[in-house]
């Protein structure tokens, strides 16, 4: 799968159809695999395209590439949630399709933390071999999926200009790949590759994995609303937490240009402290934790693409992606509202006549 | 450290009020004589357009029972859509607080014009009573409790 995908990412910047490439890529180390801009087809070879670590989301790094006009056309390889995260920060005009390439994939899933350290450091484990468990069946792997990924039941892309089909194709029979937009379909016509089927069995997976991640995901959901349905619970749950600011600076949809808990709102007079205590008992330091979280979710839950990359980052090992997705859930259906998709953000529109239940005082 | 006094109970319930319709329909009801209860604090601002999901959260973390926002009916902002984004976010505050203890009736928006002062009056009544019946938000020792009697 790895050297058919490698092939065609050459082919694609030889015909044109792509200036550069950001492809998952190995790193110095040799172990992290990290997105990484390519302009030249010969640094393709170093590519690891279905390996199941989870670094850094690149939407972020998309829209780092596409704010401004680079005069060049670049291809992007990301996951459904990148994706979507990425379309989220497009209709913020903080990134641009015009000069991307979007490729999506079926999702390769990633490991939790401590289980992409073993995976990396298991010599011999390559990411053929990876995709060969996972694509004909997602929990085959016997190693621990980080639990973002085992909740998340949007696993195929959407809105991507090629989308990769992984789902039901036997890995040594190559990728089948399908075009999303006008402009996935004229670079399709300029490779000029085989047609076939859609692999057999891709939809019945599919509608497997989601089923089994809606369970997982109610389950996930009653225990961490079990731990956080008051102040004091929720206060408990980030008893850790220092205030290190890790899950906003991953988070691709967290969007503020500069955060109000950088500002000077938050640097408060020493005797408000003081005041604080006095009122208190305690007030921990640094403060405002419970405030900066809450702020958090009324900031960007309805843009919440549950991609886990904030528990990833915590260096308390504190769950956040898990409360972070279920207070996403009830935001996005309260406004109905899907990420990803090209409705206008809840809180760029508003109309004259909307949710009378939230008024009035009986 | 004094302990919760749930007998004494005096719910602390922060009014939001817009200048142009809320707050003078307040200050109606005080140049009319009309009681309603000190529980409710107003925080007197322009438009409740102006007022970010922060007030509210804060208000909540700082130990309030209850948060009301009130201004112009829909149609009679006098910045034309201020109560619509208002009202966007009071349906967000309503959809999040409550998976964290803050029950929903604790978290209210209004529309008062300026010259109700007698509604203002009776509604922030009722509300308290309601408030007063809920009991306290977070049960924890407050200093800012207004002692009954």
């Amino acid at each position: 799968m790895e050297a058919d995908l490698k092939n065609l990412m050459i082919s694609m910047m030889e015909k044109g159809a792509a200036d550069a490439l950001v492809l998952p890529m190995k790193q110095a180390d040799g172990q992290s695999v990290m997105p990484a801009l390519i302009t030249s087809p010969l640094e393709v070879e170093k590519a690891v395209f279905l390996w199941p670590s989870f670094f850094i989301n690149t939407a972020r790094m998309a829209s780092c590439l596409s704010f401004k006009p680079a005069g060049r056309k670049t291809a992007v390889w990301m996951r459904p949630c990148e994706i979507r995260a990425f379309t989220e920060l497009v209709k913020l005009n903080q990134a641009s399709r015009d000069e991307l390439v979007i490729m999506g994939m079926d999702c390769p899933m990633a490991l939790d933390k401590k289980a992409c350290r073993d995976y990396m450091e298991a010599k011999g484990e390559t990411a053929d071999h990876w995709a060969g468990q996972v694509y004909p069946d997602p929990g085959s792997s016997g190693r621990t999926v980080s639990l973002a990924c085992s909740v998340c039941t949007s696993p195929v892309a959407v809105n991507a200009d090629l989308n990769f089909l992984f789902y039901g194709s036997p890995p040594d029979k190559g990728a089948a790949v399908e075009a999303g937009t006008d402009r996935g379909r004229e670079i399709l016509g300029q490779l000029a590759l085989d047609t076939g089927e859609t692999p057999q069995g891709r939809e019945k997976i599919i509608k497997a994995l989601v089923q089994a991640r809606e369970t997982a995901f109610e389950e996930m959901a009653e225990g961490v609303s079990r731990a956080t349905d008051s102040l004091d619970k929720l206060e408990t749950f980030f008893g850790a937490c220092i205030n290190c600011y890790n899950c906003r600076n991953v988070c691709p949809v967290c969007y503020c240009r500069e955060c109000v808990f950088n500002t000077d709102v938050f640097s408060h007079e020493p005797i408000q402290y003081h005041q604080w205590a006095d009122k208190w008992g305690q007030i921990k330091l640094p403060s405002d934790t419970l405030f900066y979280h809450l702020t958090r979710l009324a900031h960007m839950s309805h843009a919440c693409v549950g991609c886990g990359q904030c528990t990833r980052a915590c260096p308390s090992d504190i769950p956040v992606a898990s409360l972070f997705s279920i207070v996403a859930r009830a935001t996005q259906a309260a406004f109905d509202y899907v990420p990803g998709s090209d409705d206008p953000p809840p809180f760029t529109e508003f109309k004259a006549d909307e949710y009378q239940d939230v008024v009035g005082i009986d | 450290m004094e302990k919760v006094d749930l007998e004494n109970f005096e719910p602390v319930i922060i009014a939001f009020v817009c200048n142009w319709c809320t707050y003078t329909a307040a200050d109606l009801a005080g140049t009319s004589r009309l009681a309603y209860p000190e529980n409710v604090r107003l925080v007197r601002v322009m438009c409740t357009g102006m007022v970010d999901s922060q007030y509210v959260i804060k208000a909540f973390l700082e130990g309030a029972d209850a948060v009301v926002v009130s201004g112009c009916h829909p149609g009679d902002c006098h910045y034309i859509n201020g109560n619509f984004k208002a009202r966007r976010r009071m349906k967000l505050l309503r959809s999040i607080l409550p998976m964290f203890g803050i029950d929903r009736e604790r978290i209210r928006l209004t529309w008062i014009g300026a010259s109700d002062g007698i509604e203002f009056a009776h509604i922030m009544t009722r509300f308290t009573e309601q408030i007063n019946e809920m009991g306290p938000c977070r049960p924890r020792p407050q200093s800012t409790l207004i002692k009954a009697g």
